[in-house]
């Protein structure tokens, strides 16, 4: 199994762990990730510049396409990003000549040939869940895990086709495989705040903060996270609110790579669990003693 | 006289514009924190934290670095192995020019630079820079994106080294031809009397060193051409190779034969001599205010950040640096060939997207700070396009931390009062609404406002909203204000309502059209099939286009 690896432009500054952690994970499972120079996938462009959104979305993906390869993205948003993309190109055949035209200058096509997955998709429809289960060696005992679903992988469910919008359920199946309780919280489908905390600060931690303390209250260890996103914004609420009012939002965000990591037998270095904030270490003692 | 001359002027002025250069770093601020701290400390800072750091354990990765990234230019293979070559030709050749020019002379005893392997050596070295000229002039005119960025002092650097070298070979190959330097070598060092004896090492050169008599010698008979090869071997071959070893200037030698012939040698001569020299002396003087800089802040930079990590450094030092690694680029577009949002440059047509560009315009923005101004515009939108997404930095052949700046560049913007572009454009868009507001009753409008939504092609699907309000009730936003009307102008279903009526500049000012998450919790809810979010963002576009600020129509 082979896909482009489509990092988006957050990841290697902000969340390396992501990063190390995904490619480790799909490593150990066989999945063989190609390093392409991508650009943005344009979603942070189309507040202002539609047809740039459009052309870097399309040139993506269709550098993706002249390597014979589906393309895969461990970030929520530039995955509703690149599949918002084709639909537009799919609903105005005009602007879809458009964009070819401008990237026939540089010899690139679009025609939608490669497919657009987020990581969560390669492991549980292209692997399956019955294939994850087998590899985990090490499951989670008495972790109870709040799962953020997100914006960008669910809606508009007629464009991204992850899981049912109203009752999504992939990612608690996903995580009730490494043997960790999903619990269900009143937030699950919230947005994380990301998107105007350039605009709107004093909104974009509010709802972040919603998020953990709406997993607190539901009684949750953890917040499981698998967007970029969503983890910066969970960092910063942790770093913002200093040690004593951490404790009291929840234990922490976990990237969703490094929960099936551990209960994989892989070890915390291989997997940055102490590049998260707060460090992600205290997982470990859920783990069954060896 | 004049040589001695124009060469201890340039390096007076080379020294001056190093001194200068040197007073002005640490005044640049760059990024708040730096502002209150003198220039005085911020070297002593600067200086003193690299010294200890190059005498420290990291001292050794140090010197790694100066030989990894500056002598073998590491850096610049991830990013395009041409560009790599190019450079490397360029590089090593300069310095086999400047040694066997400069220091040669000084350095090795009984230094001639007409034997060999000297006199092969410095056609080598011509010959290497050229052909990186060569390559980097290739590049520049091949790459759509690096002919946009290439400007004056691109050019004048590729000239400059061109005509070094051009008129070096050519100086070369005429002292070939030259029987005036023949004339001179054999009163200086030949020794010879007799009037055959002169006549048989003047065959003999003209037949075996491509000396061109204008008069012409005598026909190269076996007797004379063997009496010349003894003088030669008597007199010439401890100090003169054979000029064929200058294997480029060799050959242009016999294409300039011609007009050795004619007579015009000398004066030919004369004009390449004192263009050469010319050439080399503006660039070493120039050198502090072009990009031949770099050859001493760029192995500076590199030992610096190998010595200590960037969150260390005392704000002191961290002020020296950025004002440094300002006057370190090459603008050699390294950044800009990779940046992630290059493709925008289509439809937004403004270089400052560019990191290399935007550096220059952190430079001048920190120089002379005109927030009013254009320049200033499109520094910031610039700035705000940017992902962070750290490609520029990681490829940066001489290590600069353009993540690190352009987050000061936002700073300093800020401090200006230039903000993040889509918080302008939405305030601005906001003003504009009310403004229209308080001076008359707003009514609706006729529906020409549908033709301004072009994106997606059902974006009038506003029309079938009957104001249901399901979108405002499962949005997040409005749940998030106690008092969401007053907040946010607008609710969602409104928004979609005054659309409708044709009210484009209600909608567009309306903050909760600039607060929107782009959650689509309100497209997904709504029972019409309205595009809610989908319209929202291009609200956001129509504003920006409005004001000038979008995309290019």
């Amino acid at each position: 199994m082979r896909f482009a690896l489509f990092l988006g432009c957050k990841i290697p500054a902000y969340v390396p762990h992501y990063e190390i952690a995904t490619r480790r994970v799909m490593a150990e499972l066989g999945v063989e990730l190609v390093d392409v120079e991508f650009p943005c996938c344009g979603y942070p462009l189309r507040h202002l510049y539609f047809r740039s959104y459009l052309l870097a979305g399309a040139r993506a993906m269709a550098l993706s396409e002249a390597r014979g390869l589906d393309l895969v993205t461990p970030c929520k948003c530039c995955f509703g990003s690149l599949q918002r993309v084709r639909a537009f190109l799919e609903e105005r055949p005009e602007l879809r000549e458009e964009i070819n035209q401008e990237l026939a200058e540089e010899g690139l096509a679009y025609t939608g040939a490669a497919r657009v997955l987020h990581i969560l998709q390669v492991l549980h429809d292209e692997l399956g869940a019955p294939a994850l289960r087998e590899r985990v060696v090490r499951p989670f005992e008495g972790l109870d895990a709040a799962v953020l679903y997100g914006c960008h992988l669910v809606r508009p469910s007629k464009i991204t086709r992850f899981d049912d919008p109203a009752r999504p359920h992939i990612i608690d199946q996903l995580v009730s495989l490494t043997g960790a309780r999903p619990v269900p919280y009143a937030g699950r489908l919230n947005c994380c705040g990301a998107p105007v905390r350039e605009r709107n600060e004093e909104l974009s931690l509010a709802m972040i903060r919603d998020r953990l303390s709406e997993a607190r209250d539901a009684g949750a260890h953890i917040l499981v996270i698998a967007c970029p996103y969503s983890q910066m914004q969970a960092e910063w609420a942790y770093t913002l609110a200093g040690p004593e009012p951490q404790r009291e939002l929840i234990q922490g965000p976990v990237l969703y790579p490094q929960l099936l990591g551990l209960s994989m037998g892989l070890g915390p270095d291989e997997l940055a669990l102490t590049q998260n904030i707060p460090s992600a270490e205290y997982l470990l003692s859920f783990l069954p003693r060896p | 006289m004049l040589f001695t001359w124009s060469l201890h002027l340039s390096l007076a002025a080379l020294l001056l514009g190093l001194a200068y250069k040197l007073w002005s770093w640490p005044r640049i601020d760059i990024g708040p924190a730096c502002r209150d701290i003198p220039p005085l400390r911020r070297l002593r800072a600067g200086a003193g934290g690299f010294g200890r750091a190059l005498l420290s354990r990291r001292g050794g990765a140090m010197l790694w670095a100066l030989v990894r990234d500056g002598l073998f230019q590491a850096r610049s293979r991830t990013h395009s192995p041409l560009a790599w070559i190019a450079h490397l030709l360029m590089f090593w050749g300069m310095m086999g020019l400047i040694f066997l020019h400069a220091l040669g002379p000084v350095l090795i005893p009984d230094f001639t630079a007409t034997l060999n392997p000297w006199l092969f050596l410095r056609d080598l070295g011509g010959l290497m820079l050229l052909a990186g000229v060569a390559l980097v002039i290739f590049r520049r005119r091949k790459l759509p994106l690096l002919g946009r960025v290439t400007r004056w002092p691109d050019r004048l650097a590729l000239g400059l080294l061109a005509l070094l070298v051009l008129s070096g070979f050519g100086l070369q190959g005429l002292k070939i031809t030259s029987a005036a330097s023949y004339q001179r070598m054999v009163e200086e060092y030949g020794l010879l009397d007799e009037a055959p004896d002169r006549r048989a090492l003047a065959v003999y050169w003209q037949e075996h060193y491509g000396v061109v008599f204008p008069s012409g010698q005598a026909a190269p008979t076996p007797e004379l051409m063997a009496r010349g090869e003894e003088l030669n071997a008597e007199s010439c071959l401890d100090c003169h190779a054979r000029p064929q070893w200058a294997f480029a200037s060799w050959p242009l030698s016999r294409a300039l034969a011609p007009l050795a012939r004619l007579g015009g040698g000398a004066l030919a001569e004369q004009a390449l001599w004192h263009l050469h020299y010319l050439a080399a002396f503006l660039a070493l003087a120039l050198l502090p205010f072009t990009k031949f800089l770099h050859l001493f802040t760029g192995p500076l930079l590199l030992m610096a950040r190998a010595g200590r990590p960037r969150e260390s450094l005392s704000p002191a030092s961290l002020a020296l640096l950025r004002a440094l690694e300002l006057d370190v680029c090459t603008r050699c577009g390294a950044c800009s060939a990779h940046c992630s949002v290059a493709p925008a440059l289509r439809h937004v047509p403004n270089l400052a997207l560019l990191p290399s560009e935007k550096l220059a315009a952190l430079k001048a923005l920190v120089q002379r700070p005109r927030p009013e101004s254009e320049a200033a515009q499109a520094t910031r939108q610039g700035a705000y396009i940017c992902t962070s997404c750290l490609r520029c930095t990681r490829l940066c052949p001489v290590g600069i931390d353009l993540q690190d700046l352009w987050l000061a560049l936002k700073e300093e913007l800020a401090a200006l009062g230039l903000g993040p572009t889509t918080l302008a454009v939405g305030s601005q868009a906001h003003a504009q609404a009310e403004a229209q507001r308080s001076q008359e009753p707003v009514v609706p409008k006729a529906n020409g406002f549908q033709q301004g939504l072009l994106h997606s092609a059902q974006a009038d699907t506003f029309r079938a909203c009957y104001c249901c309000t399901t979108c405002s009730v499962a949005c997040p936003v409005v749940a998030q204000h106690e008092e969401p009307m007053k907040a946010l102008d607008l609710l969602p279903h409104q928004i979609m309502h005054s659309l409708g009526l044709g009210m484009a500049q209600e909608a567009m000012g309306a903050r909760m059209t600039w607060h929107c998450l782009t959650c689509y919790r309100c497209q997904e809810a709504c029972p019409m099939g309205v595009r809610v979010t989908d319209i929202l963002y291009e609200l956001r576009n129509l504003a920006a286009r409005d004001q000038g600020q979008g995309e290019a129509v």
